[in-house]
């Protein structure tokens, strides 16, 4: 024993207790479950989560006995204290889990070989690790009509309910939708909605991945597999900036499911998604998807060939011609940005930029004010959100919002929107288009006021409001508030710390200094300022096109090369907070199909002039070593959890008059709900969500522009027009139209310009 | 029923509950006793009312056997199915109103919709088991079967109170 290492003199912060004749130790106020758990002891829990708010003992499977404490207690609501004898594991503990266990089996079906949680159930584990062998329950059980659909995406059985509350506490205390409770009582209590109507909101997949029996099951995933013939792999959602990070499900190749992930990021999206987030991977079979590689035949039309019979022609594109501009789209990789930008380089004439709004002085002022994680929402005391749609555009985000309402944090909501939290908020300021600046005294109160504030600020918005960006850097930077920005593109971050600019394609291609376009990623059909783009690409003489689903410019492309999606590929998403995050392939994806860096890479090869890196980690190297943003990162280093990218060098755009809208008429309010952008109009399971393209008016300024629910109007900027259905919404403020971007092809995008610009529309018939 | 006449009942009343929520009940009893039932309309007047969610306020009626969800018949007769009551004959009243009202074994309301018979838990009237009890208002008992069926009878016939809490 004289070798044994000398105990560890015992922290001072921490309270001794006994646990099964350990002493061990805990953080004071801690749990008894949570400190049996840090020394390695496992105390069973259903009810038990701590992100749903306090303790609330329902399920009565955490009992254990204390001495000296009469009866026995339940562990999620005990706190340890000193000296404290706990047995967890002695007759009188395992006598009552096997009671729990036994008596919330008694009405339970026990139909886990027809389950979808068999195999993944807490309730199944917890059976076999600490209940009885077998049940003396032989009365008739309950039985429910099964399943019940408590919406489109959603399930219920009832029968295998536990009445653990986790969901009803989700929608009560989380989501607050306030739409689930319980009904009834005793042996008939039942999860239910106000006469069943169905559980419609946006975070509604979040109480299947809570329930630890498999009451709540997801309808596209029901039957679809069993846990042990699938493999989860951590990535990130990437479906918008916000960089939920989720783990996919895959079964022989094929994306099955997406969860939220078993290990919360806490940083980020402390284990939540959207539906949109869970349910839009079934677009990656959606009819548009581009399975085969296409190239335009001497008939002029699109014809299959191998991947690699298209690559060869479009190296051959790009050798031949004197000026190719490289576009690199919103959705593309931190690696295909690089792969891009070099491929520029190695072209004769080569240049690259990217989709996206521009840089803007005023921008780059508010960027580089020191910035937050989502996850340090928990810590701030007053946060102000200025402009936006966070509750469609970066929903994740308002779940944090909601939380700090909770806690009696303080929120100020500001901007032209009905923003989906504004009801909750401590305070809301509704400004008229383009004149967040009226906020303003509001924002700057309200910051000032705080300790720890933190500032939340939409880049397309201020983008469009010099005047308020500038003030809105100097007030946050006075009271010292953090910020966190919300992007309107998905790798928006990742891609400006790449330098990438936004505009010069066009202007190179209208200016006729580029004949070929490469297209990665990047659709500017379905982009702002797509009208200028459609004139734009007739006049050059190639299009070649990395992309997934079939689009305007697919159909013009002369070369479409199949790109793998983001829930197939390797590659890193910078979030909106600057947070670089690794995607991992959860699906083999189309065969003809390859991911966009490996394309890029055989481009490279093909046209003579060889990238050194054969996979995207050794690009990634190269990235972290060419970049101060990226300085220091590795693959490794981002792991499953992310880490936070450098401040990057942003040249901003030469343009330093404040923008003025064009055009005459109402200003343009440009928004995407949840359901109603491109992964929900290709996904099959999110059909019955989806939402339209339209305009919607107050019932004031429909009088005034003389339509009514209903109507079809054109809608017409200086840059485009489109049709769309009128809707009145008594939400909105007069003077201004709100225009909803709706399904790809519904020609939205055409009301704005290229540089995002502030436009103004007129209602026609 | 509005929201504005639940307010109008709950308000007064409003400072003997401290905890806000307990103005469910108080505002579901209201809606009821004027209306005979709580429809989904009525639900709605006392989530607006209260300022709890609609499914909240469904759940806290769903609770009670005397809320009612559905339509009731014009009195309710509950016959006491606990210990003292169904061992001093309960059973047997049960099944002779059943029988004499044209309802299930376990309750409903008469073809006529004048009655509806329902089993219930202890009433608190052992004393005088086996008891009904007549809306929720006045128990009686020791009853044989023949005098229940009398007593339901005699219900039949008489008025029926504009205002009544079942």
């Amino acid at each position: 024993m004289s070798d044994a290492p000398a105990p560890k003199p015992p922290p001072t912060d921490l309270v001794r207790f006994t646990l099964n004749g350990r002493h061990v130790y805990a953080k004071p106020g801690s749990m008894l479950v949570d400190a049996a758990a840090e020394v390695g002891v496992e105390i069973p829990v259903f009810c038990y989560e701590p992100r749903l708010g306090g303790p609330i003992g329902a399920c009565r499977m955490c009992l254990v006995e204390v001495e000296g404490m009469r009866g026995l207690q339940t562990a999620c609501s005990t706190p340890v204290a000193p000296e404290m004898v706990v047995h967890t594991d002695n007759a009188a503990a395992k006598d009552a889990q096997d009671g729990v266990l036994e008596l919330l089996l008694a009405n339970h079906p026990l139909d886990c070989p027809v389950c979808d949680k068999g195999g993944e159930c807490p309730l199944q584990n917890h059976t076999m690790k600490f209940g009885p062998g077998r049940t003396r329950f032989v009365e008739p059980k309950r039985h429910f009509p099964k399943p019940l659909n408590l919406s489109t995406v959603v399930a219920l059985d009832r029968e295998r309910c536990i009445t653990c509350f986790r969901c009803v506490r989700f929608s009560q205390d989380v989501a607050e939708d306030g739409q689930l409770t319980f009904q009834e009582r005793g042996a008939g209590t039942e999860v239910a909605t106000f006469t069943g109507e169905p559980y419609e909101g946006r975070f509604t997949g979040n109480i299947i991945d809570l329930c630890p029996v498999g009451a709540l099951t997801s309808i596209p995933y029901r039957f679809v597999s069993r846990p042990w013939d699938i493999k989860n792999t951590p990535s990130i959602c990437g479906t918008c900036p916000a960089g939920c990070n989720v783990d996919i499900t895959q079964r022989d190749g094929e994306i099955k499911r997406v969860t939220g992930r078993a290990e919360p990021n806490y940083a980020v999206e402390e284990g939540w998604i959207c539906d949109r987030g869970r349910w839009g991977y079934p677009a990656a079979w959606s009819a548009g998807r581009i399975t085969n590689a296409l190239v335009r035949g001497e008939d002029g039309l699109l014809h299959e060939v191998p991947l690699e019979e298209a690559v060869d022609r479009a190296a051959f594109i790009l050798q031949r011609s004197a000026a190719t501009g490289v576009l690199v789209g919103t959705d593309a990789t931190v690696e295909d940005g690089h792969l891009s930008a070099k491929l520029a380089e190695a072209l004769a004439g080569g240049r690259v930029g990217r989709l996206g709004i521009p840089d803007r002085p005023h921008l780059t002022a508010l960027r580089n004010l020191p910035r937050a994680e989502l996850g340090e929402i928990d810590q701030a005391d007053v946060v102000a959100v200025v402009g936006g749609d966070l509750g469609n555009q970066h929903p994740i985000v308002e779940l944090r919002l909601r939380k700090l309402l909770r806690r009696r944090g303080t929120l100020l909501v500001a901007g032209v929107r009905p923003q989906m939290i504004a009801p909750r908020a401590t305070e809301s300021v509704r400004t008229a288009p383009g004149r967040l600046v009226d906020a303003l005294d509001a924002v700057e109160r309200v910051l000032e006021s705080g300790s720890r504030p933190i500032l939340i600020w939409d880049e397309a918005d201020l983008a469009n409001d010099d005047a308020a960006a500038a003030r809105l850097a100097a007030t946050a930077e006075a009271a010292g508030a953090r910020v966190i920005e919300l992007s309107a593109h998905v790798n928006a971050h990742g891609l400006r710390a790449l330098g990438l600019p936004t505009g010069n394609i066009l202007d190179d291609i209208e200016a006729k200094r580029v004949a070929t376009l490469l297209a990665v990623h990047a659709d500017p059909t379905e982009f702002a300022g797509s009208t200028e783009w459609d004139a734009a690409l007739d006049q050059l003489n190639d299009i070649i096109v990395v992309a997934t689903h079939r689009s305007h410019i697919t159909e013009r492309a002369d070369v479409v090369l199949p790109a793998l999606m983001k829930q197939e590929i390797e590659g890193v998403l910078v979030s909106m907070t600057g947070r670089a995050q690794r995607l991992r392939p959860g699906s083999d994806g189309p065969e003809g199909a390859a991911a966009a860096w490996e394309i890029l890479i055989g481009l490279s090869h093909r046209v003579g002039k060889p990238f050194p890196w054969r996979t995207p980690a050794q690009t990634f190297a190269s990235v972290a070593a060419g970049y101060p943003a990226f300085a220091g990162l590795t693959y490794q280093a981002i792991g499953t959890e992310g880490a936070p990218i450098g401040d990057a060098d942003v040249i901003p755009v030469d343009d330093t008059d404040p923008p003025r809208p064009l055009g005459e008429g109402l200003p343009l309010v440009l928004t995407t709900e949840i359901f109603g952008d491109a992964t929900s109009w290709r996904s099959d399971a999110l059909a019955s969500l989806r939402q339209q393209a339209g305009l919607r008016l107050s019932p004031g300024e429909a009088r005034r522009q003389t339509v009514t629910d209903g109507d079809v109007v054109v809608v017409a900027s200086p840059h485009g027009s489109c049709a769309l259905t009128v809707s009145v919404d008594e939400r909105l403020p007069d003077g201004a139209a709100f225009v909803m971007t709706g399904p790809p092809g519904a020609g939205t995008h055409a009301l704005l310009g290229a540089d995002f610009g502030p436009v103004n529309v007129r209602i026609g018939a | 029923m509005t929201a504005a006449e639940v307010r109008e009942h709950i308000d007064p009343i409003r400072h003997e509950y401290a905890d806000p929520r307990s103005l469910v009940l108080p505002a579901l009893k209201f809606a009821q006793t004027r209306d005979g039932y709580l429809s989904e309309e009525n639900l709605e007047a006392v989530a607006e009312a209260t300022g709890y969610s609609r499914a909240y306020v469904e759940s806290v009626a769903s609770f009670y056997d005397r809320l009612y969800l559905t339509p009731v018949g014009d009195r309710v007769v509950s016959v006491c199915v606990t210990l003292s009551c169904m061992l001093r004959g309960s059973d047997e009243i049960m099944a002779a109103l059943a029988e004499h009202l044209d309802v299930g074994p376990h309750g409903g309301t008469s073809p006529d919709g004048r009655i509806t018979l329902q089993e219930s838990q202890c009433l608190g009237a052992c004393d005088k088991g086996a008891c009904i009890q007549v809306d929720a208002e006045n128990t009686v008992g020791p009853l044989t079967p023949a005098e229940a069926v009398a007593l339901v009878d005699e219900l039949r016939e008489a008025e029926t109170p504009a205002e009544r809490w079942r």
